[in-house]
């Protein structure tokens, strides 16, 4: 940034009025929602706002002045001008064309075209809105129908289609804001995340699951209730599983856009007795003999 | 973005009987639903405008409807120009 005295024309030994004066003279020329399509502006109102910013507060010029201080430092954060939404379709409610309709009076291809453009602008379809929407796992992965409610009070069912991932956008059609003369409705564009689950994790279309098993089960074998995402099944505990052995329930996943499921892993956990149990201790006292080592190769 | 009276009040630091004026003087036009007013990205930096309007460049209430009428048609005009663009640029 330049010197901010000569950016605002003025004296380093100009008063608090002058720097004043100096700076509205320069913005009144130079605010960029006053310059809609001049880009320079906004450049040269950023260095002169800065200036002032630093020139208008004493001590932060007396610091300047004194050296303390450089120019750097001083810019104002980024922000958006009013002619950055102007343009958009929110600007509708404040552009006047009123200024210029003499020339749709005439009689000519010009006014032709004119009338056309304002034709189209009265038929314009509604804009977009967006929402968000946060749902179970289970939900994301078997499919439901989940209300959202609006900010202004009305609501939306959501159908939340089968093997939805999270972040995914949703587009109701002819659920967003209305439009004027005869275009339609915008669309809701509805971004979803879908909430972690206590038993369930997803890695893409395979989910897992952590399921506790008896000493019994897990020495013997045995017959046990699973939880998926679509109900209960049975399943085969192989003798000999530990904790960490991954048994394959085929199909039980998430569905796939093109057709199919993944697969349900379901990762075993050993789970002694809550409390000790006498009968266990005695046994495995005798069992004692047959010692092995898990810890076998491992530095 | 959609924000309530409340909400656009406390992020943009404006007193309520302020924002009435300029609702009234149709400074700001916010979207009218059933549940009340909705002000979008825009109002918000339209009411920054004003505000540097005000206090930066010192113009008066009655300074502040004659430039927000001008810029409002020197958006209309960049609007319908954009359009016949378009037009010229479909043919």
């Amino acid at each position: 940034m330049k010197n901010p005295y000569e950016v605002l024309g003025v004296a380093a030994t100009a008063s608090a009025a002058e720097i004043q004066s100096a700076y509205r003279k320069l913005a009144k020329k130079l605010h960029p929602d006053l310059n809609p399509g001049d880009k320079a502006a906004e450049e040269k109102f950023k260095e002169v706002a800065a200036a002032y910013d630093l020139l208008s507060d004493a001590d932060k010029r007396k610091r300047f002045d004194a050296g303390e201080i450089d120019e750097s430092g001083a810019e104002r954060p980024q922000h958006h001008y009013y002619r950055d939404y102007a343009t958009s379709d929110q600007g509708d409610r404040y552009a006047d064309a009123s200024g210029f309709s003499d020339f749709m009076d005439q009689d000519d291809a010009f006014a032709e075209l004119l009338r056309r453009s304002q034709q189209a602008r009265a038929n314009r379809r509604g804009q977009d809105l967006h929402y968000h929407l946060a749902v179970d796992l289970v939900d994301s992965i078997t499919g439901a129908t989940k209300r959202l409610t609006l900010p202004d009070g009305g609501t939306i069912d959501v159908k939340i289609p089968a093997g939805l991932v999270d972040g995914q956008t949703l587009r109701l059609k002819g659920k967003g804001a209305p439009g004027s003369g005869k275009g339609g409705p915008g669309d809701a564009l509805i971004e979803v995340e879908v909430r972690p689950d206590r038993r369930f994790t997803r890695d893409g279309d395979d989910i897992t699951l952590e399921l506790p098993i008896s000493l019994t089960e897990a020495v013997l074998g045995g017959q046990v209730r699973v939880p998926t995402p679509t109900g209960d099944v049975t399943m085969s505990v192989p003798k000999g599983s530990n904790t960490g052995t991954k048994l394959r329930l085929r199909g039980r996943g998430v569905p796939r856009r093109e057709g199919g499921q993944g697969d349900q892993f379901v990762q075993l956990k050993v789970v002694l007795p809550k409390s000790p149990d006498p009968e266990l201790e005695s046994f495995v006292s005798g069992w004692k003999d047959k010692d092995y080592d898990p810890r076998e190769g491992r530095a | 973005m959609r924000m309530t009276k409340q909400e656009f009040l406390s992020s943009s630091g404006i007193q309520v009987q302020v924002l009435e004026l300029w609702l009234e003087q149709r400074w700001l036009v916010p979207e009218e639903a059933e549940a009340g007013l909705f002000f979008g990205e825009i109002e918000v930096a339209r009411a920054h405008l004003i505000r540097q309007l005000k206090d930066d460049l010192g113009a008066n209430d009655a300074g502040i409807d004659v430039i927000l009428h001008l810029v409002d048609q020197v958006h209309g005009l960049r609007r319908v120009l954009t359009e016949l663009r378009d037009e010229i640029k479909g043919r």
